[in-house]
């Protein structure tokens, strides 16, 4: 998808594929009453919809003259990067219970301020401390919102 | 409800006394700040800090809460502005314009603007709730699902405009903010929609993670690609929009004020969908359309003012029938009869002392949020200065609490997450965002009144066009498509003929 065209018509299809999969997965939707719009009406008429606009944008880019724009991905390091905190962000949610919101907000900021400027390690240290505390007492002490607290801070 | 100078200034003498301005000023505050988190809107902001005011006398208590309100509702178009993270659906527009403002290095007047204009349209509002609640509550019964489904159409139609040039896949965009409205429960019958046998899916997905995904986590991913040091390296100008601004947004804010006051006395229309209508207006009847989602100043008056001018409105069933017709109200009405006070047309025979204090004390909230908010517009300005390695983990660390919070659920973060990497992609291959975000906001409300249209017609889809307000929404709606459609067409043929097919 390197260009404005070739990845139009890649979408083209994606978006088509997908509305034939909303139209299939609303043919399986049970239930309803009489004399009431069926419930599988509005999914069936997205699944349309796409399938009508996702076949439209194919034909479009295909049919396309002129100059075609490239477009503008990351470069490897970028691309790397944006892994890199995806999966950091990931690990957090996937971390919040075990851990607690407080520990698992250390070790996220920490990391994430440290992996995008690793000469900062202190600071990331203070940062990531910062947000724990702040995160336990706000949210869990003042606020009493049921956040998980962790085995640390007795959850 | 009747009006009476003498109890109005028996209010204002209620609502002004020391302890009163202090509990409310407590509120502005404490509510901008819970506002500022995204995901946690107006309503989650009163619920959490309801339990604060129990310990106040029932008038201090609702004075609190609805200055809470209020400041949850500013404070969601703070982070809009500065971090381009709507705090709500309905501070999306203000993102759309207000984060190009700030990446102009006028992120002071954007936050000061909008303020101003949440001021004006609050202000205007309340004098509207004094004086002609009980004409203005007989609207809203007027409208029936026939009219609520035409209305709902017409927000739909505003994809055109939200669409810019790219109107397909403004449409594409759409029809998959309903897609992902729909996966759950069917709220007619309950039946499990596109849930594939998953009990997470049955409980659907909260457009609250979609929007919070959509904006914040995408921007965050571009800024990391980017390698950016600070969100805005433009030396920041004035802290204030200029006279010349000001000029500029006067007729924004009246238009703003009358859209989202009208349009929210409506049962279930919530300033998430005039704010959008009030934005659609304001780049229809601009000199310069162009300058819209580029950093037009009117693009954050306008939605500001109308889901503050939105939120006013919401009072007005409440205190004449005592029917909460949004979440925010519901809440609001669950404080009220905390203290033993019940909404309703007795409500001002029995406590008028109460009412016309807590009315006093919306004009009150207004000039506080003012005079709060005006002089940390410089504070709230710098937060682009903050160098990006710390300030966005610290915006995900932020997104992940609030959207957390909506129902205590990782579910929702991870969909949160999702729709962080959908939105990246969004914005890499030219797909406009925003009406996903209008589609996913108005889905249900567009099916479920399209189903109780279709019951009381019988299955006849002419009831839409056979009532008089709903007819006329939806020749508004079908005429926008049109004209929208029409400018395309032309506009592209115009492109054609001066040698230069633009894709």
């Amino acid at each position: 998808m390197k260009t404005q065209r070739s990845a139009d018509i890649m979408v083209g299809w994606f978006v088509t594929l997908l509305g034939v999969f909303v139209i299939i997965a609303s043919t399986t939707i049970k239930g309803g009453a009489p004399h009431r719009l069926p419930p599988q009406t509005f999914p069936m008429v997205v699944g349309f919809l796409l399938l009508i606009c996702g076949i439209g944008l194919t034909l479009k880019a295909w049919r396309m003259q002129g100059v075609d724009l490239a477009l503008k991905w990351p470069d490897r390091q970028g691309f790397w990067t944006i892994l890199v905190c995806l999966a950091s962000l990931g690990c957090f949610i996937a971390l919040m219970n075990p851990l607690g919101l407080p520990l698992a907000a250390f070790v996220y900021i920490a990391f994430s301020i440290w992996y995008l400027k690793r000469s900062k390690w202190l600071t990331a240290i203070v940062i990531g401390l910062i947000t724990a505390v702040v995160s336990y007492y706000l949210f869990i002490r003042l606020l009493a919102l049921s956040f998980p607290e962790g085995e640390l801070f007795g959850g | 409800m009747d009006f009476s100078w003498g109890y109005l200034m028996q209010g204002f003498a209620t609502a002004l006394s020391l302890q009163n301005i202090f509990w409310a000023l407590l509120g502005c505050f404490i509510g901008t700040l819970v506002g500022v988190l995204p995901g946690i809107g107006p309503v989650s902001g009163i619920a959490i800090l309801l339990p604060l005011t129990t310990v106040l006398p029932p008038t201090s208590a609702i004075i609190m809460m609805a200055a809470i309100y209020y400041g949850a509702m500013y404070g969601g178009s703070t982070t809009a502005i500065v971090v381009n993270i709507p705090g709500e659906a309905s501070s999306v527009p203000t993102a759309m314009d207000g984060y190009e403002m700030a990446k102009q290095g006028r992120a002071g007047p954007a936050l000061a603007i909008s303020a101003i204009a949440s001021f004006v349209a609050g202000t205007i509002s309340v004098i509207a709730l004094t004086f002609f609640a009980p004409l203005l509550a007989n609207f809203a019964v007027v409208f029936g699902p026939p009219e609520y489904f035409a209305l709902m159409f017409f927000g739909l139609s505003l994809v055109i405009s939200l669409s810019g040039r790219a109107l397909l896949k403004g449409v594409i965009s759409m029809a998959i903010g309903l897609g992902a409205a729909l996966i759950g429960q069917d709220p007619l019958t309950g039946s499990a929609r596109l849930t594939f046998g998953s009990a997470k899916l049955l409980g659907g997905v909260d457009f609250i993670s979609v929007i919070v995904g959509l904006f914040a986590i995408s921007e965050v991913m571009i800024n990391v690609e980017q390698r950016i040091t600070v969100i805005s390296e433009v030396e920041i100008g004035r802290w204030m929009p200029t006279w010349a601004d000001i000029r500029q947004c006067l007729g924004t804010m009246l238009r703003c004020t009358g859209v989202g006051f009208l349009l929210g006395l409506l049962p279930g229309c919530a300033p998430s969908v005039t704010s959008f209508v009030a934005y659609d207006l304001e780049k229809r009847v601009s000199k310069h359309p162009e300058q819209f989602g580029k950093g037009a100043i009117q693009g954050v008056c306008a939605p500001e003012g109308s889901n503050n001018a939105t939120s006013t409105a919401g009072f007005v069933p409440l205190f004449s029938f005592g029917l909460p017709t949004a979440p925010s109200m519901a809440v609001l009405l669950g404080g009220l009869m905390m203290y033993g006070l019940q909404p309703g047309p007795m409500l001002f025979k029995t406590n008028p002392d109460f009412v016309w204090a807590v009315i006093a004390s919306m004009y009150i909230g207004n000039v506080m949020l003012l005079v709060l908010n005006l002089p940390l517009v410089g504070m709230w300005a710098k937060i682009v200065k903050i160098p990006f390695y710390i300030l966005g983990p610290l915006i995900v660390f932020c997104t992940v609490v609030g959207t957390y919070s909506l129902r205590f659920q990782a579910y929702d973060v991870w969909v949160m997450l999702i729709f962080g990497v959908v939105g990246y992609f969004m914005r890499k291959l030219g797909f406009p965002v925003a009406p996903l975000v209008l589609a996913s906001v108005l889905a249900q409300m567009l099916e479920t009144a399209m189903g109780q249209s279709l019951l009381i017609s019988q299955g006849s889809p002419l009831i839409f066009f056979t009532r008089p307000i709903s007819a006329v929404f939806m020749g508004l709606a079908i005429l926008s498509v049109g004209w929208g459609i029409w400018v395309q067409v032309r506009s592209k043929a115009l492109v054609v003929a001066a040698g230069d097919d633009e894709y």
